[in-house]
């Protein structure tokens, strides 16, 4: 592999890599505001400006500047070398790249600092980027002086609204253009363009467009500052007193990479922002993706139920356990759930065909969607591929509805409250559910189980293309819910049976070995 | 007769718990009152009450009203872990205690009614040459063995328990319970501390409390309370016969009740108040009151014990009769009834300056720490009071075998015992009258960086807050 | 047998004065002798105290009013002077127009040690003036039972919205609930002038003292 040398320190890189993302690969930041990894460099923010030596012999390029004399009091000729941005300069082998260590980087990146925030509102209190901006960090970093010009700064548009989801502020927009190029590149539809120049320059959107789509959150998330923020998180929170999960988003099988940031104090999911995975979802996500945070709260199952009165946990399962008092083996049918975890599944597949010995397995979940070729999958269940190789017998929930027509199965257990039929049928069965979210079996079910969501217990899932993931636990499980598999554990030993689990890892070890297409993904993973 | 009888529990219930209960609530008042005439101090003076257009201040002895008011408007707060049932319990357990143990305490010498008339002949006194009673009661004993000739007894006492002071024992062993559950159903660090070091202290003391009674109980040769207060009133006082066993009940009572010098278990400073940490409202009100009915029912016992109960110097139930030995220097004859409900208001007068020098005791000790309040308790109080016992037998062994001219001399030192307590009380009596004629010089100063900034600030009298 | 000796013997070199304690002899060590004259000072007191009662010498501090200085004040008849920095109850400010000064921007919330502010913010409807330049808080609540009356949130607040002059002590109540103070009853307060306002002014786009110009887009 070619290798340069920045600062001395000496980086590799692939053929066509510029500086930045060489270094950035490296662990090492060059400043930036405009370039993004995703994205195509515009090279406009002028902040990762850095000096190339030239090699031995090579005439360097440099520009002729005038400088003042302190002794005299005049301005005088002077040449210093003529910096290049690292975003949009290849890297080359032997390249030379002074950063941190030269003087005059150091000095273009504090005039460019100075520069961004000459008309910038400075209203961090009220702006929601506050904490996560980079005009803080890199003022704290690179500028630490304070505002020099004493005009009025230029006013501009603010609470522009861009569409039903995006709010702008003209005032705070360094005018990288993360916004115009991630809708014109990733999502494929160039909605947003600048007008005017120099200082009066703004983002706009196309004359009778809204900012709508399904990526309208991303250009929030790739905006360095707080120009662009979203209608859901704006205002409702201040990002310090949020702390992250390394979760996944469970709106389909995709399996994208997320942060969920959740409050701990009042054990409240805030948001979710794409976790950076090249398998999987590279730096972004969908909008429904992104709200799916809400699912955390939204649509809860939290207490337990016995024919739609709520109960508590242990009266729920002395109900269950009346329900399948005598009942014969052949007639008790599993219910495996897409939506819930690979422990989840592995417990109530324990349950049903070891423990009790049923051979009636099937899988229910959410119905397909909409799907579209960037990242929005058709399945809308998570889990559906690490159901598949828990159970390949599964049958879908609409052999479940014929069966329980013609009387072979009675009683059922079910994980997950989702259905993708119409399951009105099954009503005439006795119905035990274990779900972490409302849905057509829990309003059918005689009795209710209260299971944590994805967001509050650890789990593994399995995406549509056999990648195994984990996602972390971020809340304290919500109302009386527990995780599903010890309220299976729980059920099991309600109805009489000896579970043989009782700890997260010793299921975990039960679950089949990573294989070695699982290998990236556990790099992933450790990341 | 049954319903008489009946209705004479009642009346004695009564009489003993409201005597408790009001005493108590004149004591939260006087232990403020006290401290301030102590220190120099303005005392409470806020409650007021106004009637006729004219403003009662009373010297805030309307505080215990109006606190009584507050405890049950205030929010009755229960900590959201706590355990909700002996949450509840402990503040009853430990008032409940209290009173089932004044059950027991005697405060007055049995009446010989004559068979329970309505009207019973009171008045009718016949003396005989040397100025006995000729039909009425004897001079010693009671009634009970006498009831041939129609009298019968009506013992003031609401429970006259053979047991005695082994029930009152019993039952003030059992106000650990109280501080103990209280402390830890009330789901607080602080609490259980104070719960913790209120059942080591109690138990601790408990020991001592006991020890220091068998003494006198050799002495007095019984348990029940009435019989020991009937020795006093025939030899001499407790106070004389067991001097160091008076010190150190006293001692262990007042850390029985846990206030000051040993009120460890609720130390501000250290354990903010201990086992009612989370009690408000009338719940802590009962823990409150409970400390000064346990004031109240511990001066009794003193008092019972070691102060002659009911006793006064030279009264007898047949009436006063002043003698030494067998020189007999005045007798009056007065009728029984008056001569026992005389008792009974010298019972509880005696009991009301007890309390009245606990709370001097309160006012005037620091607290201790918290080893050295168990050292004390363990290595001089329960050595002290097993040496008592021991001096006391030998002492008891000698007398008896010294022969009848020992015993002549003891029964002469009771007397004199009678006449110092009597002679005491006159000059005491008289002392205090005389010393309020002395003059009264008035001193201020101006202690205090607040006082000062307020006397330079010309007075807080006039000016409106500034802030 | 080699006797252990607790506490440990400083070293000879320490430079230190002994301290002098009181003999442990019997007198000290039984306590009684010194319970009696402690018992007998307060008696001497209480005694001359009552003798000036019953004398009718001691004057009554409510009615007659002690002298100037005394340490003991009869509170809500007299007051002491609160120092100029006191802190008192908390308020909300408002501007000159009667709105709310506070943005909402959780400075004060993060600062307090205790947590005991809790804000909602809102957003101005759409038409509002300030709607894309400031929040408000829709609720703005002060735990004073929380509060340790540090003044952090003060000092973090940069509009100068929440103030603790109001010169007021926390009072009691007779339940927490009372103790919650939300926003309306944040904004009712005064401060010791009288006013809702303070004497920070603040420099609202179109006032003459407002350091830029003008807020309209000008181009």
């Amino acid at each position: 592999m070619p290798t340069f040398k920045l600062d001395g320190k000496t980086i590799p890189f692939e053929p066509g890599d510029s500086i930045i993302k060489a270094a950035e690969r490296q662990g090492v930041e060059i400043p930036h505001y405009c370039w993004h990894p995703g994205l195509s460099s515009p090279a406009n923010c002028r902040m990762c400006l850095v000096e190339l030596v030239p090699k031995p012999g090579q005439r360097p390029m440099m520009l002729d500047v005038l400088e003042l004399d302190e002794a005299t009091g005049q301005y005088r000729p002077a040449q210093k070398p003529k910096l290049q941005p690292a975003c949009y300069t290849p890297a080359a082998e032997g390249l030379e790249v002074l950063s941190d260590t030269s003087p005059h980087v150091t000095q273009a990146r504090h005039d460019v600092q100075e520069r961004l925030l000459l008309n910038h509102p400075v209203d961090c209190p009220i702006c929601d980027q506050s904490g996560e901006c980079k005009l803080q960090d890199y003022w704290l970093e690179h500028d630490k002086s304070g505002k020099r010009m004493r005009d009025e700064p230029v006013h501009k548009s603010k609470g522009v609204e861009f569409g039903p989801t995006i709010v702008y502020d003209g005032e705070r927009c360094v005018m990288c253009t993360r916004c115009i190029r991630f809708m014109a590149e990733v999502a494929k539809d160039p909605v947003l363009d600048m007008r005017e120049r120099g200082n009066l320059n703004e983002i706009t959107v196309g004359p009778g467009r809204q900012l709508d789509g399904h990526y309208t959150f991303m250009t929030e998330h790739v905006c360095p500052v707080g120009a662009l923020t979203t209608k859901d998180f704006r205002f409702k929170a201040r990002v310090w007193f949020l702390r992250t999960a390394a979760s996944l988003c469970q709106g389909c099988a995709t399996g994208c990479n997320a942060h969920l940031d959740y409050d701990p104090r009042y054990n409240k999911a805030y948001r979710f922002r794409p976790r950076d995975n090249e398998q999987v979802n590279k730096y972004w996500m969908c909008d429904e993706g992104m709200l799916s945070y809400r699912e955390a709260h939204d649509g809860r199952v939290l207490e337990a139920s016995v024919r739609g009165k709520p109960a508590s946990v242990s009266e729920a399962l002395a109900a269950a356990k009346d329900l399948f008092a005598g009942v014969a083996k052949e007639s008790v049918a599993i219910v495996l759930g897409a939506q819930h975890s690979l422990e989840d599944n592995w417990a109530l597949r324990e349950l049903g065909t070891v423990l009790m010995d049923s051979r009636h397995v099937y899988v229910s979940g959410r119905p397909d969607g909409y799907e579209d070729t960037i990242l929005v999958h058709r399945d809308k269940n998570s889990n559906t591929q690490g159901v598949k190789t828990l159970a390949p017998g599964a049958r879908p929930l609409s052999a479940l509805l014929g069966d329980v027509a013609s009387g072979a199965v009675t009683h059922v257990i079910a994980l997950g409250g989702a259905a993708p039929v119409d399951a009105g049928d099954l009503e005439d069965a006795k119905l035990v559910v274990v779900a972490a979210h409302e849905g057509p079996l829990t309003k059918l079910a005689t009795v209710v189980l209260p299971a944590t969501s994805w967001a509050e217990h650890a789990g593994t899932y399995v995406n549509a293309r056999g990648l195994k993931q984990v996602a972390e636990a971020a809340l304290e499980p919500l109302g009386s819910s527990r995780t599903a598999w010890s309220l299976v554990a729980a059920l099991a030993s309600a109805l009489g049976y000896q579970p043989s689990w009782s700890k997260l890892r010793q299921i975990r070890a039960q679950l089949t070995a990573p294989t070695a297409a699982d290998a990236p993904a556990a790099a992933a993973l450790a990341e | 007769m049954t319903a008489t009888l009946l209705l004479a529990t009642i009346v004695k219930i009564l009489i003993m718990v409201m005597f408790v209960l009001n005493l108590a609530a004149i004591l939260t008042w006087a232990d403020r009152r006290q401290s301030s005439m102590i220190q120099d101090r303005v005392g409470p003076n806020r409650a007021v009450i106004k009637i006729f257009g004219k403003e009662l201040r009373l010297a805030g002895l309307l505080h215990p009203l109006a606190d009584g008011l507050k405890f049950f408007t205030k929010e009755d707060f229960m900590p959201p872990n706590a355990d909700r049932l002996l949450f509840t319990l402990a503040p009853i357990m430990a008032m409940g205690m209290v009173f089932t143990l004044v059950a027991t305490i005697p405060f007055g010498d049995t009446i010989c009614l004559h068979q329970f008339r309505l009207f019973p002949d009171f008045w009718h006194v016949h003396t005989g040459p040397h100025g006995e009673l000729l039909d009425g009661v004897e001079r010693w004993g009671t009634c009970a063995a006498d009831s041939r000739n129609g009298y019968a007894p009506l013992e003031l006492v609401v429970a006259p328990l053979g047991v005695g002071i082994l029930y009152v024992f019993a039952m003030s062993g059992q106000g650990i319970i109280g501080a103990a559950i209280a402390g830890w159903s009330s789901d607080n660090k602080f609490s259980l501390m104070g719960a913790l070091r209120a059942a080591s202290q109690m138990v601790s003391y408990e020991v001592t409390l006991g020890m220091s009674l068998v003494g006198a109980m050799m002495i007095y040769g019984t348990v029940r309370l009435d019989d020991m207060v009937r020795w006093q009133q025939e030899h001499a006082w407790g106070i004389f016969v067991q001097p160091l066993a008076f010190f150190l009940f006293f001692a262990a009572a007042v850390a029985e009740n846990k206030r000051i010098p040993f009120d460890l278990p609720e130390a501000e400073s250290e354990l903010v108040s201990g086992y009612f940490t989370e009690y408000a409202g009338m719940k802590f009100g009962m823990f409150y009151f409970a400390e000064y009915a346990e004031v109240v029912t511990g001066s009794m016992l003193l008092v019972t014990i070691f102060l002659g109960g009911w006793a006064l110097p030279f009264f007898h139930r047949d009436g006063l009769l002043v003698q030494f030995g067998d020189t007999t220097l005045l007798r009056v004859a007065i009728p029984h009834v008056f001569v026992t409900l005389l008792g009974v208001l010298a019972f509880f007068g005696k009991v009301i300056v007890v309390c009245w020098i606990q709370v001097f005791v309160r006012w005037s000790l620091p607290r201790f720490r918290y080893d050295q309040l168990m050292k004390l308790g363990w290595r001089l109080l329960l050595p002290a009071s097993l040496a008592n016992i021991l001096v006391t037998g030998v002492v008891w062994l000698a007398v008896d075998k010294a022969g009848s001219a020992a015993s002549d001399g003891l029964r002469i030192a009771a007397d004199v015992t009678q006449a110092v307590v009597a002679m005491a009380m006159t000059y005491l009596i008289g002392r205090g009258v005389v010393g309020m004629f002395g003059t009264v010089t008035h001193e201020r100063n101006i202690i205090g960086t607040s006082a000062g900034i307020a006397a330079r600030r010309g007075g807080t009298k006039t000016e409106p807050m500034q802030a | 047998m080699a006797t252990a000796t607790f506490p440990k013997k400083p070293a000879d070199h320490i430079n230190a004065k002994p301290v002098e304690y009181a003999p442990h002899d019997l007198e000290v060590k039984s306590y009684l002798p010194e319970i009696f004259r402690g018992v007998g000072v307060s008696m001497k007191h209480f005694f001359e105290n009552t003798r000036e009662i019953v004398r009718g010498k001691l004057p009554d501090p409510v009615l007659d009013r002690y002298d100037d200085g005394i340490t003991t004040i009869s509170y809500p008849e007299q007051k002491r002077p609160y120092p100029e920095r006191f802190r008192g109850v908390h308020r909300l400010t408002t501007r000159t127009d009667g709105s709310m000064r506070c943005v909402a921007c959780l400075c004060c919330s993060t600062a307090c040690p205790a947590q005991c502010i809790y804000i909602e913010a809102g957003e101005y409807p759409p038409g509002d003036k300030r709607r894309g330049y400031e929040k408000y808080p829709v609720k703005f609540v002060v735990d004073e039972l929380r509060c340790i009356f540090c003044g952090y949130c003060v000092e973090a607040c940069p509009c100068d919205a929440i103030r603790m002059d109001t010169g007021m002590h926390a009072v009691p109540y007779d339940s927490r609930d009372q103790f919650i103070y939300d926003r309306d009853l944040l904004l009712s307060f005064e401060g010791r002038d009288g006013s809702h306002v303070t004497a920070n002014a603040r420099h609202e786009p179109g006032d003459p003292t407002h350091p830029g110009l003008t807020r309209e887009h000008s181009h």
